[in-house]
């Protein structure tokens, strides 16, 4: 049996391991971590497999399509933008898995949590596979449950189960926009086919909607006097699902708290796999936001300026992974930057966000997988206790400076050489650039540039404060055990190779997606459709502009070696509740407090008590009355009930005698 | 051959009597043997019109009913039985707390 048919068990397997070990868990050793991570280990193959042979062959792309009910279906599509995403996922979920063994090897719960993760990788690649709209979206609200459940883990420490409660209600957010958005779609296809879709034609698979795109654009709908094209206002929709679910301002504020989960879980979840499904999902969808007039303006503006907003955040933060946090907000608005410079180079946007995406996902969870193990061994993931742990935990520093670098984005430009994060961030920043020069809005590139100055100075902070220097407090520690430190070996091995040797082929791999392939779309019509001005990427920009990157990359680490490494400027002053800058980046701009205690407090909490408590009184006051009403009738009524026989006897003989009286007369007139 | 008339004549002096007595009497036994006079009176009709037309499901009817008689009629003793025993009387006009 051919490789590309077993593509339905790609996430079945993981599945099927979510069930027999939430059953039979308890009973194994290591909490039946086996299951997930055989199960797991089979659908990497099996995705590597299939995105081999889609390398080879990329016209091959694997779909499978079973009807559901009336016009939907439930099918699998593997193109080149889902087969490097089902490799990353399964790939990165493997090593935590395993990693997992390790980090979780103390807690009473572990066999559920090896059940939730294995169900969490499942939801994840139904989502990757997903050949149609609707099952996305089930999926998606699938890995937003598992995020639920794993962020509250710890569902006994008061801490989590807030941070999990509010994980799920900001994200819930921007899942209605997406549904809202799924439901105009679906109202304009029914309507572009008359109501009659013949058989075996699904409404909402991608390749009928992207058919339809042109007849969606034409409609318009009247927006607080604005005319709207249909597409713009789905394609924004859509984009309302990704802000919430990727963590993009101004609903990136339960990502960092979403850190109370265990770091394996941030490190899977919260960093390389689930909070992707956002930029996942504006990938996927990309010919429809090539169709939308602004839409694609406002993802490029709105990446540009998270990767900022958060950089900043995470340059004050004292919480390890807190720090990461921010830093993975950050590097998604990157990602979002990536896909939004579409605007300019089409279809390669796809390509170029997806491998910041892949690449991103590699040091990120190293990064995490670090701190996990930094964690595990010390204790504490306070980074004003830490210092000097390099000593102790030689491995696990070495792989953090490899994703520390990628992170930062090293890399001679020109050159193969460099590290992955380099060569995927370069390409946004320089493709930002191209955007500015096309469209003379320089917005993004600045913001992107900048923050990536934040970057390398937030996470070689980072590295200085926790990995070198002395020891701030007498913490005990020792290396992890090899279960831990192989998967952070590989991945290091990833982070400082992956892009490089992957940079050739990875873009055109992806970007061809949406041509020659499942659906075969004209980009540049799309483009002139949205009033977008695509421009070839001649590779005319100055010396300078391909430099500027590793230049601040380096300026950040500077900027970082000297003060926390070399200690020539007192921090004491600098970050003292005084000063007015510190105290708004500390606490985040103070919108967290506007969120919790404006708007969930005044507006939610006290605006919903004042209606509810008008609606009640309301309510009480017609239930009351006829109440009363009831009783009134009931208490006139029952003095019929005497207690005496003989009037009961009464009623019924007259009751009798008139029946048949009335009958007599009935049938005499009759 | 007697007509069916008189059949009828008696059942309606009996029923009468019958409800006559449901309605007068404050005894429980008697009310309820007032009750069964009445249903024998229906008993009386059903069987008279049976025999008239030749056909035999009435006849049936009132075995049924007859059935049903004993059986009220032990339930309902029963319940006088018991109603004696506590209160000492089956004067039905003091045994009236099923009232507002």
């Amino acid at each position: 049996m051919a490789v590309e048919n077993l593509a339905f068990l790609i996430p079945l397997l993981p599945a099927l391991a979510f069930v027999l070990t939430f059953f039979f868990g308890k009973k194994l050793p290591s909490g039946g971590a086996i299951i997930p991570i055989a199960a797991i280990a089979t659908s990497f193959v099996l995705s590597l497999l299939i995105t081999l042979r889609l390398l080879a062959n990329p016209g091959e792309v694997v779909t499978q399509s079973y009807n559901w009910f009336a016009m939907f279906n439930i099918g699998i599509l593997v193109d080149p933008l889902a087969a490097v995403m089902l490799t990353m996922v399964t790939f990165v979920s493997l090593l935590i898995h395993i990693y997992s063994l390790g980090y979780m090897s103390h807690d009473k719960a572990q066999s559920r949590y090896f059940a939730e993760t294995a169900f969490f990788t499942a939801s994840m690649l139904g989502l990757i596979l997903s050949d149609n709209i609707l099952q996305l979206f089930v999926c998606w609200e699938l890995v937003g449950v598992c995020s639920y459940l794993l962020i509250g883990f710890w569902f006994h420490k008061p801490s989590a189960a807030t941070a999990a409660k509010k994980a799920f209600l900001t994200t819930r957010i921007g899942d209605v926009m997406f549904l809202a958005g799924i439901v105009i779609l679906f109202s304009d296809l029914f309507k572009i086919f008359n109501g009659a879709v013949p058989d075996g034609v699904y409404i909402l698979r991608f390749d009928t909607i992207f058919v339809h795109i042109p007849e969606i654009a034409a409609i318009n709908a009247n927006i607080f006097g604005m005319e709207v094209s249909h597409i713009t206002l789905i394609t924004l929709l859509f984009f309302g699902g990704a802000v919430g679910k990727s963590g993009q301002f101004p609903l990136h504020v339960w990502l960092p708290d979403a850190m109370e989960g265990p770091t394996t879980v941030s490190a899977l979840i919260h960093a390389a796999t689930m909070v992707t499904a956002g930029v996942y999902l504006v990938a996927r969808t990309f010919p429809m936001f090539m169709a939308a007039p602004s839409s694609l303006m406002i993802v490029a503006y709105l990446g540009a300026f998270t990767a900022i907003f958060a950089a900043t955040m995470g340059i004050v933060m004292n919480d390890l992974k807190r720090v990461l946090a921010y830093s993975t907000i950050s590097q998604l608005g990157y990602m979002m930057l990536g896909l939004g410079v579409g605007a300019t180079i089409g279809a390669e946007a796809v390509g170029i966000s997806l491998f910041h995406l892949v690449n991103h996902a590699f040091f990120k969870a190293l990064l995490f997988l670090c701190a996990g193990s930094v964690i595990h061994a010390v204790g504490t993931h306070d980074m004003r206790q830490l210092g000097g742990v390099a000593k102790v935990m030689p491995i696990t520093a070495a792989t953090m400076l490899a994703a520390s670098l990628a992170l930062a984005g090293i890399g001679i430009p020109g050159t193969s050489i460099g590290t992955s994060g380099f060569f995927s961030k370069d390409a946004i920043i320089e493709n930002a650039y191209l955007f500015g020069e096309t469209t003379g809005s320089w917005i993004p590139y600045a913001l992107s540039i900048a923050a990536a100055l934040l970057t390398s100075l937030y996470i070689f902070r980072l590295l200085f404060m926790t990995f070198y220097g002395k020891p701030r407090t007498d913490y005990g520690g020792h290396e992890s055990p090899a279960s831990m430190t192989v998967p952070l070996s590989i991945l290091a091995l990833l982070a400082l190779f992956f892009g490089g040797l992957t940079s050739k082929t990875f873009n055109t791999f992806v970007s061809d997606t949406f041509v020659n392939n499942f659906v075969n779309m004209d980009i540049s019509a799309l483009a002139s459709l949205g009033g977008y001005q695509l421009a070839e990427h001649a590779g005319h920009e100055p010396m300078l502009i391909l430099w500027m990157p590793l230049i601040v990359a380096v300026a950040g680490f500077l900027i970082a070696f000297l003060v926390y490494g070399l200690k020539i400027v007192n921090m004491d002053r600098l970050v003292s509740r005084n000063n007015p800058i510190y105290k708004l980046l500390y606490n985040r701009y103070y919108q967290n407090s506007i969120f919790t205690n404006f708007f969930s407090v005044k507006v939610i909490y006290e605006g919903f008590a004042f209606a509810g408590r008008a609606i009640d009184r309301g309510f009480d006051w017609i239930v009351s009355w006829f109440a009363d009403l009831i009783l009134e009738t009931g208490e006139s009524l029952r003095q019929f009930q005497t207690g005496a026989v003989q009037n009961y006897a009464t009623v019924v003989i007259a009751g009798v005698s008139l029946l048949v009286i009335l009958i007599t007369v009935v049938m005499e007139v009759l | 051959m007697i007509p069916i008339v008189a059949y009828l004549a008696l059942s309606a002096v009996i029923f009468s009597i019958g409800l006559y007595g449901l309605m007068t009497q404050r005894s429980g036994i008697r009310i309820l043997m007032c009750v069964e006079l009445m249903l024998n009176a229906a008993n009386l009709n059903l069987v008279a019109f049976s025999s008239y037309n030749g056909d035999l499901t009435g006849q049936v009817f009132a075995l049924f009913s007859i059935a049903l008689a004993a059986c009220e009629a032990a339930i309902g003793f029963a319940i006088l039985m018991s109603i004696y025993r506590m209160k000492d009387t089956i004067n039905l006009d003091t045994i009236n707390i099923l009232r507002w």
